[in-house]
Parts: structure tokens; C-alpha cells; sequence
């Protein structure tokens, strides 16, 4: 990416002397991340080493300008600068200290190294500590789904890490701003404890999920001479955007570190925020401006046109915002002579709908409208949505690739367990290994066969699994083709036939390997099976096998299907990552990696795992997204599509019931959460994401009205009621 | 346009504060409710963020609700859809935990399990308990039982049986606010134990366990957590209170003490509350917690304006004089004191004044014909047919309903009449829309779960070409393809041909015309694309059927939620394959399932639709219908007992010993766990029993006179002498007493 030419506001602040710290704030689209890029390029130009500079951001996806940047051509030669978050920094230096802070850290040895666990892994770890506290009766008081139960307890950890309490206070703090029944705060203990035992566990096993790992860097890390001069000594310039959706963790951290820096450049989003349920904290953010000896405030919107900002200013009026309201002008003036050329009304465009479907061809055509006859880039464009179910993404992608509209999402239409492929190779993996106990269901072999067999069709794929499968004694049988009645052979044809009995001796061979003698099992994580264990034991180097001798020759499903090769290549690489990080397991145990791993997979626990590498999405692409995510990747479009307008997903916010974003943060005050409290906090956000998506819109706001949600239920949400206001008042 | 007669008057001039309002069958109180909404919209009382909560009982009722107020309001020349809420109870219920789910411990995304799903718990539940204790059974059994009889009812009769009590049970529960630990508590404080409430509680709290792993709640629960989170949270009350300053409820003898309480609390100690009901119309008490005396009790209430809606113009004054005598009789005659409450007066059903946009039909007492004579079941059922097959012909622009205490006599009239050859329309609850969405669907699913089966991939053919049945000639060419393809004897040679048949000729239709041969191929690449999407995701895979199989916006819509609603199903239940979500979705098509939402697929049922012809209906499930002639079906002592020695009744099991109503037993304890008497649990067997009794007598007297009033110009009553696996049945005594006054009142005229 080059750099557009800059504005004055823009070149002024460039122009500011190289050797200070700025503190830089304005609503989003008023080019503060441009100016940032501009003079990171400046101090490169000048002479700084690119090593000497760090670019932290709070999530990995705001910092894809810098890299765009940094990646140009033109850009100035030399080593590299760093690009992080402060947890992949942490991350970093716990490896390069580690022998320094494992101990006092606490961790029980030392001396191995430690295992950096990810959202999953750790999800799977807080399974196995918590699953015996549920047997026991603990959290029968409420309804949650166990993994989202799990991924509170981590929640709550990470709360405590990124905000800086010790985690022994989170129920303290919880059951402090409870209102309901007194006898329900006791799953704040209960989730403390569980917080308490993965603590106990990580620290015995090495582990550091996220929370750890915030942890020991700022506790133990930071404060340590050595590190603190490493990292201050290394990096003399320092850029931090979206200051506002970091963490006072990471706030207090650039507080000490900013006396330091030689320059620095900090860069806050006005009503910004939309990270606060990972603990975001706006207001923490401020505290640096004191420390900065410049204060810049860009305010003229680069990117909304007047009917855009007239269209924010009514919005804002209509949801009753209250606050500070920089970018759009008074809130309380009413719309001004100014203003009339271009009211709101002429950034918005709407179409009621009686039901769901008929709204989405409405926003198909609309988009293909604008694609085909405007000429507008797709990846101009935007769809989004509180929350997008499967079916919505789904039936939406349909109706734009009937348009010829090329469309991506914020991630792929299915998670890896759902690709057939997947359950495919699970089923063949299944049938491979009797000694699991699982015996798949007919269907599940047929559509294996169906899958795996080129040329198969269901219908012939369901007579071999319902004359061919057996299941004796518990074990799973594919029975040889020529056992089978010559009219049923003939049926089947002998061509197919043949291509089945490949597969069939292919699975017999390595259930015969899996007969021998079982083999040692991993006395700790990460470590590695001795090299004299079967082949089948370690379940990717399985299904690399099942791959290359079988399913990728020809004759078979996965030869002419590049999809599917991909898809496995990246159901091997999920089961190495779990195999690396696989607990030791306790006497007696009949434990097996594989069966394991096809457990949680059933137990969802893997579904968020998303084939990556092999979507290769179109860049130039229509965007389907949450709403949020949109914000996240920071970037302006043309149009934007507002789907469920009436939704009350608009305005609500992600609640469980074991964690809470605003009372675990450091600005509440104690206290109980009333539903004054609630409210407000909903309005504000609301507000705050409407402003925020205006703000990052060049053209036009197309609302997908439909008078019947995706569910049937009628829509009058918050939303809806504010564009109702701001349609009476225009 | 509506214009209102000066009763209805009477309650459109409400500006405020609480009302009660008793209306009579017929008196268009929906439609009197329906504008006072609107009226109430359009007032410029409302802020913005303002509205009118209109809380009804079914599904059906709140699209027709909203409907008529959008009319209201648009003729008022102001926007539809603004300004007021229609609601079921779950749906309030819904809408509220929703917004506050943390309050009583929830998360946003918490599931609403389904009746079917909350039955497959519970039932898990119950038998495993039953099995484990078999010593129950022996303490209620009769002492008579032979040890082979006593046997065979502790496996085949007393399971179900738990389970039944156990389902009524938890309802009660949680009606009653009763956690598992709460009632555990109670139960520790009594003296000695009460096997009945053990029994429940033992059941109640793993059921509980059930819920609690699958994330969910039921619908029970609902409402109960409803109530918890506007009770403990003042403020978020105080906001709802603000968000709805006037609460509507319709058919308000239905309501329940949570309803209540639910309402009481929104409408607050100086709101706007304007109930309307009629208490002589409740008939849900057996099944629900429901009970008229809330809504009699609230008109007695100081403060409280009552009104009344005693005009009808649907039904001639000899109906209406048949209805009201039996008010009448019931209060000073009825051989059982107890049950003398059972329905009240004033107000009477009377016609509608002169000048009524809406008259009475003109009078016809010869229209009302109570039939002395016994018929066995059989000859009851002839009778009714061969009386169709005479006046149908005569009157084929006019409406016909038999209506049935019980589902299982509806499928033998239901038979009867197709046996005759006469078209019967059977009532149930959900749509066609939805109905006919899902059966299509799951006739798909079904033909993708079974494959190989020819006889399935003739069904997806039918259901494909479905708008062929309505032309004669396009019908039988429809069938002549279908034929081919049942007898097709490999599917596989027609959809996936290894040699390059064409698919004509492997059905034997070479010889058909062009067009239908393409209709043929064009039909194997659909089926061929269904087979190929299989391996997707069940939204995914549902969505794609839908798209090439319906063009209407509703039913595409019905598609959408139920891709929705399957997709959410599979998750639950991650070993589901298609069978059993083809299953589900069958259910779903029956309407075994409630299938909330999508309120255009579910406006309720229209009797004028089905003119000419005959609509077959549990009583029950007529209410709020009329037609123009109906017939009333097995009027007997034991669909209508009266209390009297000698009754059978369908609760009490012929194994228990002294004719106990065991689940009443059961309930009856647990509501005196709750009195400040802690003996008061400790009941005498049978006192419950004869309650229960009387209760159901007095309910089953309202249902009478809510099936007497269905009719508009015409009334058959007819009984019959049962089964006589008990002896025989008499007919019943409200029957005998209005047939007698009948009689006197022809001859007096």
C-alpha cells in the first residue's frame, strides 16, 4: 500500500519533531492511522533501524496497515520492524527468559521448557480439570452451554490477567455486583475454583494459556532488569494504535515504557471500545496523554460524505446519546440549513420486507445492482449482521454467487468437523482402528464411500454399506466384494467394485497393524512416541497415509479434488498441534490420542478450528461479517448492508452468566451492577457501534428490513426504533 | 368497519387504571380488544419507546390480533407495526428473560428445549427412577391383583403412569417456584416421608440435571424465570413498566397464577390492566395450571372496572337459549352441589340489539336435535355420517363441524367419513403453511436418508410436481410418472446410469411425450443434486432443497427457520444423522412440536375456508371457531361425569387400589408442602381424588357449553354407551337435563 496524499491537519503533525512522544486521538476515518504509517515511514527515512521499532497494536488484524506498509516496495530498505500485540510479546520473551521466570512464576519444572496453549488446547484443558467439579453438582444453577462454560472460567482468568487484580478476586468481585437470588452468587465460587485448579494445573504442567502468559510478563517479566533493558534498550520508537481497545495492563506497561522511548506516536479512537469484552478500556487509555508531550486531535472525517455525517448526527440524536460526539458535530443542534441538500435520508437506503428471505434477494439484488450497473469494486462493499447464523452466511453466498458477485466471510462456511471431507477421513479412521470403540453408523459409511470412492454415487454407496458394513462384536467390518450376491455385485458394477475392495484391503491392512501390542504411552506433554510404535499409532501420520496410498490415487475422491487434499492437510496439522500438547496421562489409563482427538471433535471443542490455508478467498470480494469484526479490521468501505435492523442482537450484548465485561473491569467501582447500569451500557454501545460503522462508510447505509426475523419473530429492536426516529425527522 | 354496539362502547371508553371485562361467546371482544389497542396507539398517550402489551393465549391469535390492530391504526392514518406488542405468554416470557438472561442465570444463547426433547428427558428419567424402585408400585396397586396381572402392569402399565404423574408434577413445580433444592429443603422438615413427593422430587431434580447439561430450559421455565428476573430486579421492572404503560390480556380465563403475577408486576399498583375473558370458556385447568378464578376474583377486586359484552350475534336465540339455560341449571340443579360454581351468570348470552351490523341468524329451533337414543361408539359414528351425506348435498355453501371430546374418537370420525366418501378437514393446531413447508421437506430428507428406495424417490417426485394434482390432466400424467418410478426396481439405473440410459427409458416411458420426458430429466438432475449436497451440513443442505423446490416468500421463510431450527437440533444432538432429523422434522410437520414464530404461517384456522365440507375437531380445539351446523359427539357420563357415585373417570387406573387419581394425590401434597401447616402435606388418600373429581366435572361442564356454542343455526347432540369394558355408560346428566328442558321448551313455544 502506498500512502494517499496527506491533509494539512495530516502533514502538520507529520511535520512535529521526531524526538517526542504524541498522543494523537480522533473518531475513526479522520486518517490518524495513515499519518501513524507516514511517519513510521519518516523515522525509517531518517535513519532509525528498523529493529528499534515496535508497532504494537491490540489484535492482529488493526495492524494490517503497517504491514501493507511495511511490505511496499517502496518502502525504505533495512531489517525489521516489529508488528505485535503485547500477548504475542509475552509470548516471545517467556521463551527468551524463560529459565529466569519459571520459577518464580511458579512453575513446577522449570528446567523442560513451557507449552504456549491456544484458545482450543486450553479450552480442552479447562475441560478435563472442570469436567469432575460438573459430575460433582457444581453450576447445576444455571444453563450454559459446557463449552461456552469453560470458555467463561478462561475468560475470567484472562480478565484478571489484562486488567491487573489478582484472580483469587474474581468472585469476590462478581458476586459484590450480583442483584439476583443470594443463593445463585455461589457459581462465582464454584467458577473460582475451577479458576483456581487450571491455575494449579498450568503451573504443574507448564501450560500458559493466555492468561499465564499476560501474567508472567508483566509480574515477573517486566519488573526483571534483563528483560525490561531488552526490551527498552531494543526498541527506541514506539507506535501503539487503538490505544482504546487495549488493555490497562498493556496501558500501565506503556506508561513506564514511554519515558524511554526516544519518539513515540499513541493513537486513540474516539468512542471507540468494541473490545471491551476482552477487556478493552477506553478511558485507561487516557491516562497516556498526560505522559505525552504533544496532543493532536484530528477531527474532519476523510471518508463519510455530508449525507453520511448529517445521517451519523441523526442517529446519534435518536439514540439519545449523551456523550462527547467529535466527527459529527453537536449532538443537540438539530439539523441545520447546511444540512438540507444533504439530510440524512440521502445516505440511506431501505426496503421493508414481511419476511427474511425476501429481505436477503432484496440485499442481493441491490448488491449486484451495484457491482454490475455502478461498477462499484465488491470489496467496496459489506454485509453485516449482529451475528451471522450458518444458514444466513449460507443462503446469502448462494444468492450472490447467482449474481455473479464474488463473495468472502469473516471466515469460511464451515468449520473443519463439518467439511465432508473431514468426516470422511474420520469414518475411514474409525473403521482403521477398531480397538476405539466407535462404530459409525451406516450413513456415515456411506457417505465415506460415497466421498471416497470416485464416481460413487449415494445410491450405490448406501447398498455397499448396508450389505458390506458389519459390526461384530463391536468392531467395525467392511466385508471383501466378491462375499457379496453376483446381482448385488452387478448393481454395484464390477468397476466400482474393484475401487471399494482397494479401499476395503487398504483398511484391513491397518486394522491388522493396530492388532500388535499397544504402545508406550507419553509420560508428559509434548512428548514425542518412541520410533518403534506402529504406524497407526500417531493419528496425523494416519491420515497422511490414508491420503497418500489411498484417497489421492486414482480411483479415488480425493485425486481430482484439490479441496479435499487441503482440507486434509489441515485436519493433520490440527491433530499434530493436539498431539503436541497431549497430558500425561494417569495410571491405568487406557488413554489413546487418537480416540481422543475424534472425541473432541464430537465434543465440538474443535469446532472452532476453521480450514485456513486452502480458503483462499477472493480478495476482491463482498464482505459478509458480525458487525464487530467489521469494526476490528478497521477499514472504510462504500456500502454497507445492515441486515436484521430490527434485531434485538443490535443491542445486546454477548451475556454469560460467569464472567461480566464491565464489573471485571478497573474502572468499576464495586458495587452492585443495577439494571440502570445495563441499560446504559447497552445504549452506549449501541451508539458506539452504529457511530463507528457510519464513520467507516463512504456512500451509503442499505437497511435490510424484514418485518419477520430469520427465526419468525417479530423485529422492533432498538435499532430499528432509532431509524424510525431519524426517517420521522428527516 | 367496525362499529361498535354501546356495550362494546362501554369498554372503548377506558382511558386508564385496571378493568375487567366478562365477555360472552360470540361478543367480538377480540375485535372490542383489538381497537381499544389501537384506539390507545393512536391517542398520543405513547412516547417512542412506548407500547401497548397485548398478551394473548395461542399462537394463532397473535397475528390475527396484530392484523386487526394494524388495521385500526392504519385507518387511524398512522404507521402499522408501531406502538404496540402481541404476545403469547411464552412469548412475553420469552422476550423478557431474553433481555436479562444473566438475572436468573443464563447465557444469551441459552436453548429452549422442545416438548419432544423435554418428554425424551423426562421419560428417561421417570423409568429410570420406576426401575430402581420397584416397591412404589406395590403401594398403590390394587390388593386384588393376581401376581401375573400384578406383574404385567408393573412393566407395561406403571412406568407410563410415572411418567405421567412426574410430567404433572414438574409442571406444578415450577408453577410453584419449587427448585429440585427447594422442595428437598421441604421435604426434610416433614416428619415422615412422603413417597409420592420423593417420588417426584427424584425425578424432578435429574430431569433438572437433563436440562441443565444440554444449556436449555423448557417452557415451563420460561415463565417461571419471567417472573424471578421482574422480581428480583426493581429496576428492570420499573424500565418494562415504562416500556408497556397499558397491558391488554385476552382470554383471561385462561390465565395462570404466574400469568398473573407476570401481569400484576408489569402493570404495577397504578397501571393500566385491562383484562377480558370469559369464565365460562375455561377449559385448559386439566391440562395447565390455568384457572377462571383468577379472572373472577380480579372483577371482584375494589378498584377494578367491571364491564361486561352479553350480546352475540352469532347463534340463533335458541342456541343461545340452550347455553344459557344450561348456566342456569348448572347453578341451581346440578345433582353434585360442588360443582354448582362451575359456571357463572351474569352475564347471559343475548342477542344483539336491533339495527346490529351483526344480527342474530333468524331463529329455527327445529335446527336443535338432542338424540335421546344409545348408540354403541359404532352406530353413534353412523348415525352422524349418514346425517352428513344427507345434508351436506343440500347445503354445500354452508359450514359443518363435528366436534369430539378426544383426539382418538376425532381419527375414527375422520375415517368414518372417508370411508363414506365424504371430505373431512382435520383441525389442528399448526397451519398448512408450516405444515405443508416441513411435510415437503421432510419427504425429501426421507428420500435422501433411504436412497435406494424407489417408492421414496416417487414420493420426492409428487412433492416436486406438486402444484400438478390441482389440473385434472397435469394429475394423472403426475401419477403415470410416479407409477413408473415406484416400480422403477434400481434407483440407481435411473438416477446414476453406469451404461448412458436415458432416464425415459429405464422407467419404461419411452413413449412419452417431449414435454414429460424433460420433466423426467429435469427431475433426475434435481434428485442427483440432492444426493450430491447430502454430505452438507443440515441448514445447508435444507436451504439448498428449499431453493429449488418453493418460489413463495412464506414458504421459503418457513424453510429458513427450520434450516435454523434443525441446524440447532443437530448440534444438540451431534450422533443425529438424516433419519432422525428427517424425524424431527416430521414431527414438526405433524405439529408435535411447538414451533414458535413465523406468525403469517400460523394464522389460525378459518372455518369459512372449508365450506361444503366436514371439519372434524377435539372440542377443545374449537374454541373461538363457529360454524354454521354442528354436531357434538359422545355426550356421555364418562366424557362428562358429573361427580356422581358411580362415574368412571379417565384418570383414575383401574390398578390403583381405591380409584385413586394418583396424580392428583401427588399434586395435592405438594401444594399443602407449601402451607404454613407443615402436616399439611399429610392429606387422607382420596380427598384429592374426590377434588379432582369435582374440578373435572366443573371443567367438563364449561366445555360443553363452550361446544354448545360453536353453533351458529344448527346442534346435534348425540352420546353413545362406550366401550363397555367397565359397563355401560350413561348418557350425562347435564345432557338428560337440557334434553328434557328442551323438550318443554319446543312444546311450551
Amino acid at each position: 500500500m502506498s500512502l494517499p496524499p496527506l491533509t494539512e491537519s495530516q502533514k502538520a503533525c507529520l511535520a512535529l519533531p521526531l524526538d517526542r512522544p504524541i498522543f494523537l486521538e480522533g473518531p475513526a476515518g479522520t486518517g490518524k492511522t495513515t499519518l501513524a504509517a507516514a511517519r513510521l515511514l519518516r523515522w525509517l527515512e531518517a535513519g532509525v533501524p528498523a529493529r528499534a521499532i515496535l508497532v504494537l497494536t491490540p489484535q492482529r488484524t488493526l495492524a494490517a496497515a503497517y504491514t501493507a506498509v511495511l511490505r511496499h516496495p517502496t518502502a525504505p530498505p533495512g531489517g525489521e520492524v516489529t508488528v505485535a500485540t503485547l500477548g504475542g510479546l509475552a509470548q516471545r520473551m517467556i521463551e527468551l527468559f524463560w529459565p529466569q521466570v519459571a520459577e518464580p512464576a511458579g512453575f513446577a519444572a522449570p528446567t523442560r521448557p513451557p507449552i504456549s496453549l491456544t484458545l482450543e488446547t486450553a479450552q480442552y484443558y479447562m475441560a478435563r480439570v472442570v469436567r469432575p467439579l460438573l459430575e460433582e453438582g457444581y453450576f447445576d444453577t444455571i444453563r450454559v452451554d459446557r463449552n461456552r462454560l469453560y470458555s467463561q472460567i478462561l475468560d475470567n482468568l484472562n480478565k484478571a490477567a489484562v486488567i491487573g487484580f489478582p484472580y483469587t478476586e474474581i468472585a469476590a468481585r462478581l458476586k459484590a455486583a450480583w442483584v439476583g437470588e443470594a443463593a445463585q452468587a455461589r457459581v462465582y465460587d464454584e467458577a473460582q475454583e475451577c479458576a483456581a485448579r487450571f491455575r494449579e494445573y498450568c503451573l504443574a504442567h507448564n501450560l500458559l494459556d493466555f492468561s499465564l502468559q499476560y501474567e508472567v510478563f508483566a509480574r515477573h517479566l517486566w519488573p526483571l532488569p534483563a528483560c525490561r533493558q531488552y526490551l527498552i534498550g531494543r526498541y527506541t520508537h514506539l507506535i501503539a494504535d487503538n490505544i482504546e481497545e487495549d488493555t490497562p495492563v498493556a496501558h500501565d506497561l506503556l506508561a513506564e515504557w514511554l519515558p524511554h522511548c526516544r519518539a513515540a506516536l499513541l493513537i486513540c479512537d474516539q468512542n471507540g471500545g468494541y473490545r471491551r469484552f476482552l477487556g478493552a478500556d477506553p478511558e485507561s487509555a487516557y491516562r497516556l496523554r498526560d505522559l505525552c508531550r504533544e496532543h493532536v486531535i484530528f477531527t474532519a472525517s476523510l471518508i463519510a460524505t455530508p449525507a453520511m455525517r448529517a445521517l451519523g448526527r441523526a442517529m446519534a440524536r435518536a439514540l439519545g446519546h449523551r456523550g462527547e460526539l467529535t466527527g459529527h458535530a453537536r449532538p443537540t443542534s438539530a439539523a441545520t440549513p447546511a444540512d438540507a441538500p444533504t439530510g440524512p435520508r440521502a445516505a440511506l437506503d431501505y426496503r421493508a420486507h414481511r419476511f427474511y428471505p425476501e429481505m436477503l434477494d432484496w440485499v442481493a439484488d441491490e448488491i449486484g445492482r451495484l457491482v454490475h450497473e455502478e461498477g462499484t469494486p465488491p470489496a467496496e462493499i459489506v454485509v453485516l449482521a449482529p451475528y451471522l447464523t450458518d444458514a444466513l452466511r449460507f443462503a446469502l453466498a448462494t444468492r450472490l454467487a447467482a449474481r455473479n458477485v464474488p463473495v468472502r466471510s469473516h471466515r469460511p462456511s464451515r468449520a473443519l468437523r463439518e467439511e465432508p471431507a473431514t468426516q470422511c477421513l474420520l469414518t475411514i479412521a474409525a473403521l482403521c482402528h477398531p480397538a476405539w470403540g466407535i462404530q459409525p453408523t451406516k450413513y456415515d459409511v456411506a457417505h465415506a464411500l460415497m466421498l471416497a470412492i470416485d464416481d460413487l454415487d449415494l445410491v450405490r454407496a448406501r447398498l455397499l454399506a448396508e450389505i458390506a458394513y458389519r459390526v461384530r462384536d463391536g468392531r467395525p467390518t467392511l466385508l471383501p466384494f466378491v462375499d457379496l450376491e453376483p446381482a448385488m455385485q452387478e448393481r454395484i458394477t464390477f468397476l466400482l467394485g474393484g475401487r471399494y475392495e482397494g479401499l476395503r484391503t487398504w483398511v484391513a491392512a491397518r486394522v491388522e497393524e493396530t492388532r500388535q501390542p499397544r504402545p508406550h504411552r507419553p509420560d508428559r506433554p509434548g512428548s514425542r512416541r518412541p520410533a518403534s510404535m506402529p504406524p497407526t499409532a500417531s493419528l496425523d501420520h494416519f491420515f497422511s497415509r490414508l491420503f497418500g496410498e489411498l484417497l489421492s490415487q486414482p480411483g479415488y475422491g480425493f485425486h481430482r479434488h484439490h479441496d479435499a487434499g487441503e482440507i486434509t492437510a489441515n485436519l493433520i496439522e490440527s491433530v499434530r498441534k493436539f498431539r503436541q500438547i497431549m497430558p500425561a496421562p494417569t495410571a491405568g489409563d487406557t488413554f489413546d490420542l487418537g480416540r481422543e482427538y475424534v472425541q473432541m471433535v464430537q465434543d465440538g471443542v474443535v469446532a472452532a478450528q476453521y480450514v485456513r490455508r486452502w480458503q483462499r478467498q477472493p480478495q476482491d470480494a463482498v464482505l459478509l461479517a458480525p458487525a464487530y469484526t467489521f469494526l476490528m479490521s478497521n477499514r472504510p468501505v462504500s456500502h454497507q448492508f445492515w441486515l436484521d435492523v430490527g434485531g434485538m442482537g443490535w443491542w445486546e450484548r454477548l451475556y454469560q452468566p460467569l464472567t461480566h465485561p464491565y464489573v471485571l473491569s478497573r474502572r468499576w467501582a464495586g458495587g452492585a451492577w443495577t439494571d440502570a447500569d445495563e441499560y446504559t451500557a447497552r445504549q452506549d454501545a449501541l451508539t458506539a457501534l452504529v457511530l463507528g460503522l457510519l464513520r467507516r462508510c463512504r456512500t451509503a447505509i442499505h437497511l435490510g428490513l424484514s418485518e419477520l426475523g430469520e427465526s419468525g419473530n417479530e423485529q422492533r429492536g432498538p435499532l430499528l426504533q432509532a431509524v424510525q426516529r431519524v426517517l420521522r425527522e428527516a | 368497519m367496525f362499529i361498535p354496539r354501546p356495550k362494546q362502547q362501554e369498554v372503548l371508553a377506558y382511558t386508564g387504571g385496571y378493568m375487567g371485562v366478562s365477555a360472552v361467546p360470540g361478543s367480538g371482544k377480540t375485535h372490542t380488544l383489538s381497537a381499544l389497542a389501537a384506539q390507545l396507539v393512536a391517542s398520543g398517550r405513547l412516547a417512542d419507546d412506548q407500547e401497548v402489551l397485548i398478551v394473548t393465549l395461542v399462537n394463532s391469535a397473535v397475528d390475527n390480533f396484530a392484523r386487526r390492530v394494524d388495521e385500526f391504526v392504519t385507518a387511524a392514518g398512522l404507521l402499522p407495526h408501531v406502538g404496540y406488542r402481541v404476545r403469547t405468554l411464552h412469548g412475553l416470557a420469552h422476550d423478557i428473560v431474553r433481555e436479562r438472561p444473566g438475572l436468573v442465570g443464563l447465557a444469551n444463547e441459552f436453548q429452549i428445549v422442545d416438548e419432544r426433547t423435554a418428554n425424551e428427558i423426562l421419560t428417561e428419567a421417570a423409568e429410570t427412577w420406576a426401575a430402581g424402585h420397584p416397591e412404589m408400585a406395590d403401594l398403590f396397586l390394587r390388593p386384588d391383583l393376581d401376581d401375573r396381572k400384578r406383574d404385567w402392569i408393573r412393566r407395561e402399565q406403571w412406568p407410563g403412569l410415572v411418567v405421567e404423574m412426574a410430567q404433572e408434577f414438574i409442571r406444578l413445580a415450577k408453577d410453584m417456584q419449587l427448585t429440585p433444592a427447594l422442595l428437598r429443603a421441604e421435604l426434610d422438615r416433614r416428619p415422615e416421608p412422603l413417597p409420592l413427593l420423593e417420588m417426584g422430587w427424584a425425578i424432578y431434580a435429574d430431569y433438572e440435571r437433563g436440562l441443565s447439561y444440554r444449556a436449555a430450559v423448557d417452557y415451563d421455565d420460561l415463565i417461571r424465570l419471567a417472573l424471578r428476573a421482574l422480581e428480583l430486579d426493581g429496576e428492570y421492572l420499573k424500565r418494562l413498566r415504562y416500556r408497556w404503560p397499558y397491558i391488554l390480556e385476552d382470554e383471561a380465563q385462561d390465565s395462570s397464577r404466574l400469568q398473573e403475577r407476570i401481569l400484576r408486576l408489569l402493570a404495577g399498583p397504578n397501571g393500566n390492566w385491562v383484562r377480558v375473558g370469559d369464565p365460562n370458556q375455561a377449559i385448559f385447568e386439566t391440562f395447565t395450571t390455568a384457572s377462571p378464578n383468577f379472572l373472577r376474583n380480579f372483577l371482584q377486586e375494589p378498584g377494578v372496572q367491571a364491564k361486561e359484552l352479553p350480546n352475540s350475534g352469532r347463534s340463533t336465540p335458541s342456541i343461545i337459549a340452550l347455553a344459557n339455560f344450561l348456566v342456569d341449571w348448572t347453578r341451581r340443579e346440578h345433582p353434585t352441589p360442588a360443582v354448582r360454581e362451575a359456571l357463572v351468570a351474569p352475564p347471559y348470552i343475548e342477542p344483539t340489539p336491533q339495527g346490529d351490523p351483526q344480527p342474530n341468524p333468524p331463529d329455527d329451533p327445529e335446527g336443535i336435535r338432542l338424540i335421546a337414543r344409545k348408540f354403541t361408539p359404532a352406530e353413534e359414528l353412523e348415525a352422524v355420517v349418514n346425517s352428513l351425506k344427507r345434508w351436506l348435498p343440500e347445503h354445500p355453501d354452508r359450514t359443518v363441524a363435528v366436534l369430539v371430546p378426544r383426539n382418538d374418537r376425532g381419527f375414527a370420525v375422520v375415517k368414518a367419513l372417508r370411508d363414506a366418501e365424504i371430505e373431512a378437514i382435520e383441525l389442528l393446531k399448526s397451519s398448512q403453511s408450516t405444515r405443508e413447508t416441513a411435510g415437503a421437506l421432510g419427504n425429501i430428507l426421507a428420500f435422501l436418508a433411504d436412497p435406494v428406495s424407489s417408492k421414496k424417490l416417487a414420493t420426492a417426485y409428487t412433492v416436486w410436481r406438486r402444484a400438478d394434482r390441482e389440473d385434472p390432466q397435469a394429475a394423472s400424467r403426475l401419477e403415470h410418472v410416479a407409477r413408473a418410478l415406484r416400480r422403477c426396481p434400481a434407483v440407481e439405473d435411473f438416477l446414476w446410469p453406469r451404461l448412458g440410459q436415458e432416464p425415459p427409458d429405464v422407467l419404461g416411458l419411452a413413449d412419452a411425450d417431449e414435454a414429460l420426458c424433460a420433466q423426467v430429466r429435469a427431475f433426475r438432475e434435481l434428485a442427483r443434486r440432492w444426493q450430491q449436497a447430502v454430505v452438507l451440513p443440515i441448514d445447508q443442505l435444507l436451504l439448498t432443497i428449499a431453493a429449488d423446490l418453493f418460489d413463495q416468500p412464506a414458504d421459503l421463510a418457513v424453510a429458513h427457520k427450520l434450516a435454523v431450527t434443525l441446524e440447532q437440533i443437530a448440534g444438540d444432538h451431534p450422533h443425529w444423522r438424516l433419519p432422525e432429523l428427517t424425524q424431527e422434522l416430521g414431527a414438526i410437520a405433524r405439529n408435535e412440536r411447538k414451533f414458535l414464530g413465523l406468525a403469517e404461517a400460523d394464522t389460525g384456522f378459518d372455518p369459512d375456508a372449508h365450506r361444503g365440507k366436514v371439519v372434524v375437531a377435539t372440542m377443545h380445539k374449537a374454541k373461538g371457531l363457529e360454524w354454521d351446523r354442528v354436531y357434538l359427539m359422545s355426550v356421555n357420563a364418562y366424557d362428562f361425569p358429573s361427580a356422581r357415585p358411580g362415574d368412571a373417570y379417565i384418570s383414575e387406573k383401574w390398578f390403583i387400589r381405591d380409584n385413586l387419581n394418583l396424580n392428583a394425590e401427588a399434586l395435592a401434597q405438594l401444594r399443602g408442602l407449601l402451607q404454613a401447616d407443615p402436616l399439611a402435606a399429610y392429606l387422607p388418600a382420596g380427598q384429592a381424588t374426590a377434588q379432582a373429581r369435582l374440578d373435572y366435572a366443573a371443567e367438563r361442564l364449561r366445555l360443553l357449553y363452550v361446544s354448545i356454542t360453536r353453533a351458529r343455526r344448527e346442534l346435534i347432540i348425540t352420546w353413545n354407551s362406550g366401550r363397555q369394558t367397565f359397563g355401560e355408560v350413561q348418557p350425562a346428566i347435564p345432557f338428560i337435563a337440557l334434553r328434557t328442558w328442551w323438550e318443554e321448551y319446543v312444546a311450551t313455544r
